[in-house]
């Protein structure tokens, strides 16, 4: 015979709704101090889907994507041992757009394969007053 | 059973509390979209800005279906292939070549939207690049210049257009400006506050940055091509279109010389004016109401022209006042000037480590 | 495990109504109110919780795959089935666990199976998409557990509370 359930909540319930607080509030707390603490990070996406979010601070790759056919080698790299970035460093689409853009390093700046239909983007990082919104050309 | 419809009650009542939490200025939706042979960043702000920014999508996608040369179903592909008979053509497709007609009136030729064999010739079309002989060349232009197309002819409610056989065009040089136009559009029914819209070289600056400042666009500085950051100058803009042609976005080599992708409609060449990029900016409300496609035509004709007859054109359309078509100049030329026309001057920056000199044309 | 003719009929009884609800549920999308993908009320919970304390936790399994797989091929998406698999079956670990707490009510147990189901079901996203973006939604579906969880937990009692005195408690 099962125990049969109890139908008012108890004070032992209080304990598991505060364990997913406490969980709910942990992660929340530590995704906000990595979203904030300036973490330049590069999206890619593939044929207009996000497939991954790279903390550059602590990435280094290399990482494979491929798509279309083709298949792209992404890198990380470190500027001046302060600034980091990304960059295509090997790609067989045929026009090497994306190799020839060379490394990124600032949020908003993106390399794009067309041949591949993937766009690695920069968000995040310390915002830059000065940095351009769009470029022309 | 009262209980619990109270409660879900309340629940879906707190719950919907929690969607309307985000305050409307800070909302945002950036969306990167692979359209028209290039990649395209739609920046929305306000409220609704996810759906305006699908919103732009979904009108970029509808535009690139009609247009593309490369999708045999296209609108332009079923002209293109029509071999003189008449083909019905949407509003879109309609409107696009009533203007192309205009600009090309305007621009005394330089911009023809027949040009395409040409274009086709030197392979940029397909991405096979080859130096067309002259006889080829020759064969073409004749079919350029000859009386492009025929249209608008209603008949039973619906407009047809007719090219002649052999004849073709290529909406590339209009497509993305025209598409920025129908943009406006869609952010203005969304009420987006602000926007910043970059097609691939047609940007749209739309209301000013979240800081209340203008947006800062930068001109790639031709000489760097490949280079990201790398200007000729910044300019400062709200509510305005800006679009660049340059040589060096697409071009080939051979035999050690370098061939780029704006054709000269008079020689089959490409263009040779000793610039090395255009850049047209124009208010939202300028350009008899397509603004946007007026920046994108006259940038591609105004490089085809060279620095003298682009600003000898400038001065006319200004001069014209009410009947012209007032915009503004960025000219990078092949000998190391950025020329800027009098009232961008205080919108532009020249980039000091660019090398250029600044010259202002006068008023 | 042997079943008696009525605890297969009970089985499938159950197992019709846990997908009768989770159509239910598709019908009222509560993305709608919180824009987080993979929101939900997770009315089929009341089911598992149900067949927990009445049948076992045995019979629950059962259910519960039943549910999915059937779920899985009638919504034609085979993709779904890694979802809620992991989901429910996380949801069923904690929630068998939790019920042999004495202390805790049929709410404690709810909530602690629709937090459960949440992090199965991202873990399924981590797993399919081969990145950790949707980790993101997590805190977020962790909250909403408490509420949906504190409903289904309200709806399992209501339903205890009605079919006491009726014999399909005494298994």
């Amino acid at each position: 015979m099962r125990p049969s359930p109890k139908l008012r909540p108890t004070a032992w319930d209080g304990l598991v709704v505060l364990c997913v607080a406490a969980l709910a509030l942990g992660l929340a707390f530590f995704q906000w101090r990595g979203g904030t603490s300036e973490a330049l990070t590069a999206v890619v996406s593939v044929d207009g889907t996000e497939v991954d979010r790279l903390d550059l601070e602590h990435w280094e790759g290399p990482q494979v994507y491929t798509n279309n056919g083709y298949t792209l080698t992404l890198s990380g790299i470190r500027h001046n041992d302060t600034e980091n970035g990304v960059w295509v460093a090997e790609s067989d689409c045929p026009t090497q757009d994306c190799v020839r853009t060379g490394a990124i390093f600032r949020s908003g700046q993106s390399i794009v394969c067309l041949p591949a239909r993937i766009i690695i983007r920069l968000e995040g990082g310390t915002p830059d007053p000065d940095a351009v919104d769009a470029v022309l050309g | 059973m009262r209980r619990l419809a109270v409660s879900i009650l309340l629940t879906a009542l707190l719950l919907s509390g929690c969607g309307a939490q985000m305050s409307p200025d800070e909302a945002q939706e950036s969306i990167q979209v692979l359209a028209m042979d290039t990649a395209m960043l739609i920046t929305t702000y306000g409220e609704r800005s996810p759906a305006a920014a699908y919103a732009c999508e979904d009108a970029i996608r509808d535009l690139e279906k009609q247009l593309s040369r490369t999708d045999p179903d296209s609108e332009v592909s079923r002209l293109n292939a029509s071999a003189g008979e008449p083909v019905e053509v949407g509003e879109d497709l309609g409107v696009l070549l009533e203007l192309a007609k205009y600009y090309h009136g305007s621009t005394g030729g330089a911009f023809n939207i027949a040009v395409a064999p040409v274009v086709s010739a030197w392979g940029f079309t397909e991405d096979s690049f080859q130096v067309p002989s002259q006889a080829e060349l020759d064969g073409l232009l004749e079919l350029v210049q000859g009386p492009s197309y025929i249209g608008p002819r209603s008949s039973g409610g619906t407009i047809c257009y007719s090219l002649g056989p052999g004849q073709a065009i290529d909406l590339g040089g209009i497509a993305k400006g025209y598409a920025a136009d129908k943009i406006v559009k869609v952010l203005q029914e969304h009420d987006v506050p602000r926007a910043n819209i970059n097609l691939g070289g047609n940007v749209l600056a739309y209301g000013d940055r979240p800081d209340g400042t203008p947006w800062r666009v930068g001109i790639q500085d031709p000489a760097r091509a490949d280079e990201q950051n790398a200007f000729a100058g910044v300019l400062a803009l709200t509510d305005s279109f800006a679009v660049t042609s340059g040589g060096y976005q697409r071009y080939f080599e051979e035999g050690g010389k370098r061939y780029h992708h704006i054709i000269d409609p008079s020689t089959g060449y490409p263009a040779d004016s000793g610039l090395t990029s255009v850049t047209v900016v124009a208010g939202l409300g300028g350009g008899d109401g397509f603004p946007g496609t007026m920046c994108d035509a006259y940038s591609t004709a105004l490089f085809i022209m060279g620095e003298e007859q682009a600003l000898a054109f400038w001065r006319d359309e200004t001069q014209r006042g009410e009947q012209g078509c007032p915009f503004e100049l960025v000219l990078v030329t092949e000998d190391g000037r950025v020329v800027v026309t009098p009232s961008l001057a205080d919108r532009f920056t020249l980039e000091e480590t660019s090398g250029y000199t600044l010259e202002v044309v006068p008023s | 495990m042997k079943l008696t003719t009525k605890q297969l009929t009970l089985c499938a009884l159950l197992t019709a109504m846990a997908l009768a609800l989770s159509y239910l549920e598709n019908l009222f999308p509560l993305s709608l109110a919180i824009p987080v993908p993979g929101v939900k009320l997770g009315l089929a919970n009341i089911v598992t919780v149900f067949a927990l304390y009445a049948l076992g936790p045995g019979e629950a399994l059962l259910i519960l795959l039943a549910r999915c797989f059937l779920g899985a091929l009638f919504a034609g998406n085979m993709n779904a089935l890694i979802f809620s698999l992991l989901g429910g079956l996380s949801a069923m670990g904690v929630m068998i666990f939790l019920s042999r707490r004495r202390g805790l009510s049929l709410y404690g147990v709810s909530i602690g199976g629709a937090a459960a189901h949440n992090c199965g079901q991202i873990a399924a996203a981590v797993l399919t998409l081969g990145s950790t973006a949707p980790l993101y939604y997590l805190p977020v579906l962790l909250a909403v557990s408490l509420l949906t969880g504190g409903l289904t937990g309200l709806a399992s009692a209501c339903l205890f509370q009605g079919l006491r005195h009726t014999d399909l408690m005494k298994g």
